[in-house]
């Protein structure tokens, strides 16, 4: 919310400068976003007086005129319609530069001379768009530098985040207040002297009846009659335009200045237009619609609160009024409305209705249900002086059950415990009576504009606020105790990233919200759908993470990077018919590119399948992780067939590696072969052996002995891994594939493994001839049982 | 014995002329090699006159000792002017390795989990998506709390959100553990923000919460200014302006004076006494404080980063500036 300046200084006498009054209003814990300087300084700009406007010889639309700058005269020519003879001018004479850039030179218009030039408050930067020159009120002479007028216009404003518990804080009284408390000094509040000059009573104008309370707890109003309405003066312009409101005419204005000055909407019918001089407050039925001033016809959600006539609705209740009772040029007589309606209706309907205005957001945060009166008649007052009209006699305030003053209980050793201070008792209750909380017996009486100090920790922030964070003591803490507990996931998270970056992997860091094209499941689980996404590009939540780290392939590669091995943790999100969808950890993979950066001492040669399965066996091995199986994974949506295995950890199913198929790594825009693997972080942590404990390091010398086997092309090497672990017994300490062999050598359909067996014992050196005759019934176990020959030398 | 004299002569003079390795193989062969000249030789030896027999024998064993040892040391000779004379380019670019990297963001969250951690905090985590009463209703924010604005907040239904802060976590541990509770939950968080380059629509957080029976607006104060110094350096001041926050009171916010001016990191106070009622621990006699911090935030300040989305494009560029 925009606050001047100089507005405020009407209530308070304020001896600070701008930033130090910024700094006060921080204190008090309203963010001050922006302060902004109104008006700029000019040159060679006086006050001109102009002593002849006639009709330029050659152009309909423009005057010639003779200004005066106390001394001499001058011929300017002026395109604005509102020139005339007599007025004081804002004179720009020739060489002055205007704020908005404009330079002004001597100049032949139409063949006539200017010398000069007659300003808008535009062209001086006051304002977005004029409409005409700037003719002066109470001028000083002509002749007087322009800057001495623009200083009585120069203002300050504060841009204002006024947070949602501060209602009272919505206004210029309001921000006022908060400053005096700081300063220590009080408010005035606006003077004033209305008089109720009409003969008439308002009782024989207007009756008022709440048939719906809860909504409208009081409903107040006045009559003003023989209204003249018509433009505003310029200081109430400029009060709202300080403030960043249009003028509308001087009732809308009164309104608008009112809710400024003293944060209370009111709102202006116009009286003619209220069938029956009878206002019901009645709470709406569903269906019912109504047409707002703006125009637009709004469907009304149940029990919002209407104000209506005697046959129909004529306002939308704390939030708009209607286009039916509008205040217009012709209104005579107005109908001026205060009223307290309930922050809770206000907030439901004005969400439900999509509308929301200057009044319903002070409404909905709750309004000075004790101020109601003063703003209604501070507004009769302004209308009567600026709209010449006379009000009515007295004036009507239905309030059927007035709002109880809060009172709060507060033990004052409350404070010092939660704030840690040893504020005196004294002290406390000086601090809460600069903001008119006054402490007696144990209790506080909160004003009527405080909807927001309820129970004693509201009072505590108070006494915390007004001694200022900054002086309360700071503290270092006890040392814990020992019974914190341990959070294995928070070590095994650790564990993980470390050894998934040893193994070359950069760690990346992307989006959960996906679009529907970059779905990837692999489980046939419902994706988690936001109802009111940002875009369609983000209104799915992710069920695997290859949906945001293909995108980092397929984004890389197109900056030209050759070298793209990456992986994540995070989560992924699954409907599982819950209350909440399941929201499983996911380790992923994927690798793209070359397997070493591009240099001299070593081939450029792009990944493959066994890169990653390297690094997913060194990343196992790193967190001391077995029972680790790779099984061939068949399923080809998402991996190219053959080229994928299922990883089991303890025989349970925690992911799946391969090469990403086309059709999949083609919808990402990838044209080159991308490898990728999805873990299951709670199956992994919860296998992840976290004691390790001492082996023995052999100490007596090994036999090695190497042999190959010929097989079917399709039978796994493990199958024969197996085999040769299992008739190799205990001697048999290790067991490598250095060979793998297809081709015109050995017979088509049949490959060739070659093994190097280690046999070394814990205990002794191994004799020659035990390894030979282990060695022997290896092969002779595969060739016997198995059917599997050794390969000819 | 002439023959001694002459092998030796002959030796030498070939001796003198090696400068390659394969000469000096040529040498070897030539003298010492098992049909050369020493070892043949060594088969006259039958031949000789018995009475000079044993003195050829030991001339002839001391010619092969000191052929032998002028061979090693002509051997030596060679390996050693080979090791001196092969020049290796040193400016070539070494054999590249490529360690990866952690995540710039979550490297900067790393780093203040170990502050916390040091201060005893646990680390607690918490579901992405989450019930409208973990979101707002525990948390002192009712459906008509003005604070709950609908276009802030990612629906999946009516009472399911993607979680607009890390608070939901301190109801969760609430409900689940006793005091004294002493926490911080990292994660991240979502808000319907139309992404440019401070705002995003996913971001991330960490919140703190320590709860206990003399818990005090100084110690929160205390440990915000404890975790300042550690992670913006000794000189590195905080600052606590009031502030609004459904579910701590007194709130504030606090900045950091960091690279000569105040930054923003977040919001903290201590727990609503209607937060405490709604997970059943008795306001009366335990107190707390909360706080949360921005880790883009945090990591932007840091690395002088000017725009979020550089931590989500994850080019690798910029990852592997980290």
């Amino acid at each position: 919310m925009k606050i001047s300046y100089n507005w405020l200084k009407e209530y308070l006498d304020i001896d600070l400068s701008p930033e130090d009054l910024a700094e006060q209003i921080t204190n008090a814990g309203l963010e001050v976003e922006e302060i902004i300087t109104t008006v700029q300084a000019v040159n060679n700009v006086v006050v001109g007086k102009i002593l002849s406007c006639e009709k330029h010889p050659d152009a309909d639309k423009l005057s010639v005129c003779q200004v005066s700058d106390g001394k001499d005269t001058y011929q300017v020519i002026c395109g604005a319609p509102n020139v005339a003879a007599g007025q004081s001018i804002p004179f720009a004479m020739v060489g002055a530069k205007l704020p908005v850039g404009l330079k002004i030179k001597k100049a032949k218009i139409r063949g006539v001379e200017s010398m000069g030039m007659i300003c808008s408050r535009e062209e001086l930067a006051l304002e977005e768009h004029s409409e005409g020159i700037w003719a002066l009120e109470d001028a000083p002479e002509a002749g007087t530098d322009f800057n001495e007028v623009l200083r009585q216009k120069s203002d300050v404003i504060f841009d204002l985040f006024i947070t949602a518990n501060r209602a009272d804080c919505f206004s210029h009284i309001g921000i006022a207040r908060e400053i005096a408390a700081f300063v220590g000094k009080e408010v005035r509040l606006p003077q004033f002297a209305l008089k109720e000059e009409s003969s008439r009573g308002i009782e024989q104008a207007l009756s008022v009846k709440i048939e719906y309370k809860e909504g409208c707890p009081r409903y107040a109003a006045r009559v003003i009659e023989n209204v003249t309405v018509g433009p505003s003066p310029d200081w109430l312009v400029e009060r709202l335009e300080a403030v960043g409101l249009r003028s509308i005419n001087n009732i809308v204005d009164i309104t608008n200045y009112v809710l400024y000055e003293l944060g209370q909407p009111l709102h202006a019918f116009d009286y003619d237009t209220i069938e029956g001089a009878e206002i019901v407050v009645k709470g709406s039925k569903s269906g019912d619609t109504f047409v707002t001033l703006d125009d637009k016809e709004r469907k009304l959600p149940e029990n919002t609160v209407m104000i209506c006539d005697a046959k129909k609705p004529v306002a939308i209740g704390g939030i708009m009024g209607g286009q039916n009772s509008e205040v217009s040029a012709e209104t005579k007589t107005v109908l001026l409305e205060s009223a307290y309606f309930d922050p809770r209706h206000i907030i439901t309907s004005s969400r439900q209705l999509g509308l929301m205005t200057d009044a319903s957001q002070r409404f909905e945060k709750g309004t000075d249900y004790a101020g109601v009166l003063f703003a209604l008649d501070r507004a009769a007052a302004l209308i009567a002086e600026l709209g010449n009209g006379q009000v009515l006699q007295g004036c009507i305030d239905i309030y059927p059950e007035p709002i109880k003053e809060t009172r709060v209980k507060l033990d004052l050793s409350r404070v010092n415990k939660i704030l840690g201070s040893g504020l005196s008792d004294k002290e406390i209750t000086e601090l809460l009576s600069r903001v008119h909380l006054h402490y007696t017996n144990g209790e506080v009486t909160v004003p009527s504009y405080r909807h927001d100090i309820k129970q004693d920790i509201d009072l505590i922030e108070e006494v915390a606020r007004l001694k200022n964070y900054d002086n309360l003591p700071t503290s270092v803490m006890e040392p814990l105790s020992l019974e914190q507990p341990v959070r294995n996931r928070e070590l095994s998270y650790q564990a993980m990233r470390d050894a998934l970056t040893r193994t070359g992997l950069q760690e990346v860091f992307t989006n959960s919200m996906i679009s529907a094209r970059q779905i990837i499941r692999f489980e046939e689980k419902e994706a988690v759908r936001i109802l009111n996404p940002i875009s369609d590009d983000l209104a799915y939540m992710r069920q695997s993470l290859f949906s945001g780290l293909l995108p980092v392939v397929s984004y890389n590669l197109n900056r030209h990077q050759k070298m793209i091995p990456i992986f994540e943790i995070g989560r992924i999100f699954n409907q599982n018919g819950g209350e909440l969808p399941e929201q499983p950890t996911r380790v992923a993979l994927a690798l793209c590119g070359l397997r070493a950066p591009f240099n001299w001492a070593q081939k450029e040669e792009p990944v493959d399948f066994f890169d990653l399965k390297g690094i997913l066996e060194d990343f196992f091995n790193e967190i001391h992780l077995d029972k680790v199986e790779f099984i061939l994974y068949s399923d080809s949506s998402f991996y190219r067939k053959h080229h994928a295995a299922e990883i089991r950890i303890n025989g349970k199913t925690a992911g799946t590696c391969g090469e990403v198929n086309k059709e999949t790594r083609k919808r990402f825009g990838i044209n080159q072969p991308v490898f990728g693997a999805e873990l299951d972080f709670e199956l992994i942590e919860k296998n992840m052996k976290r004691e390790l404990k001492y082996q023995t390091i052999p100490r007596f010398p090994y036999i090695e002995k190497d042999v190959a086997f010929v097989v079917d092309k399709t039978m796994a090497a493990e199958e024969l891994m197996g085999m040769i672990r299992k008739y190799g017994g205990r001697l048999l300490s290790d067991l490598h594939i250095f060979d793998i062999y297809e081709g015109e050598k050995i017979a088509a359909g049949k490959k060739s493994i070659a093994f190097r067996l280690r046999f070394q014992s814990l205990e002794r050196t191994l004799k020659d001839s035990e390894v030979e005759q282990v060695f022997r019934k290896i092969i002779k176990k595969a060739e016997s049982i198995h059917g599997i020959p050794i390969r000819d030398q | 014995m002439e023959r001694i004299d002459q092998i030796k002569k002959e030796f030498f003079e070939h001796a003198s002329q090696v400068s390659m390795p394969e000469q000096l193989e040529n040498l070897r062969v030539r003298f010492l090699g098992r049909k050369g000249k020493v070892t043949e030789a060594f088969s006259l030896i039958k031949d000789i006159a018995p009475e000079i027999r044993p003195r050829f024998g030991s001339g002839l064993n001391q010619l092969k000792k000191e052929l032998e040892a002028h061979y090693e040391e002509l051997k030596q000779r060679l390996e050693d002017s080979a090791e001196n004379e092969d020049m290796l380019d040193v400016t070539l670019p070494g054999r590249k390795t490529f360690p990866g990297r952690k995540h710039p963001l979550l490297k900067i969250a790393d780093e203040i989990k170990d502050i916390f951690h040091s201060f005893g905090f646990t680390i607690e985590d918490g579901p992405e998506i989450e019930t409208d009463h973990y979101n707002f209703e525990a948390l002192n924010i009712p459906k008509s709390h003005p604070a709950r604005a609908m276009q802030d907040t990612l629906y999946i239904t009516e009472d399911v959100v993607l979680r607009t802060h890390t608070s939901p976590v301190q109801i969760r541990v609430m409900e689940e553990r006793k005091p004294p509770i002493r926490m911080i939950a990292p994660g991240r968080v979502y808000r319907r923000d139309t992404p440019d380059a401070t705002h995003s629509p996913f971001f991330h957080q960490v919140e703190g919460l320590v709860v206990g029976e003399s818990v005090t607006f100084a110690d929160l104060k205390g440990v915000i200014q404890a975790f300042a110094h550690r992670m913006f350096g000794k000189d590195a001041r905080v600052r606590f302006r009031p502030s609004f926050f459904p579910f701590t009171e007194p709130s504030a916010e606090y900045d950091v004076w960091f690279n000569g001016r105040w930054m923003e990191i977040s919001g903290a106070g201590m727990v609503h006494p209607n937060v405490f009622r709604a997970v059943g621990i008795d306001p009366g006699k335990f107190s707390g404080y909360a706080f949360g911090m921005g880790i883009d935030r945090v990591a932007m300040l840091k690395y002088d980063i000017r725009d979020i989305r550089l931590f989500f494009d994850n080019d690798m560029r910029f990852l592997r500036q980290f």
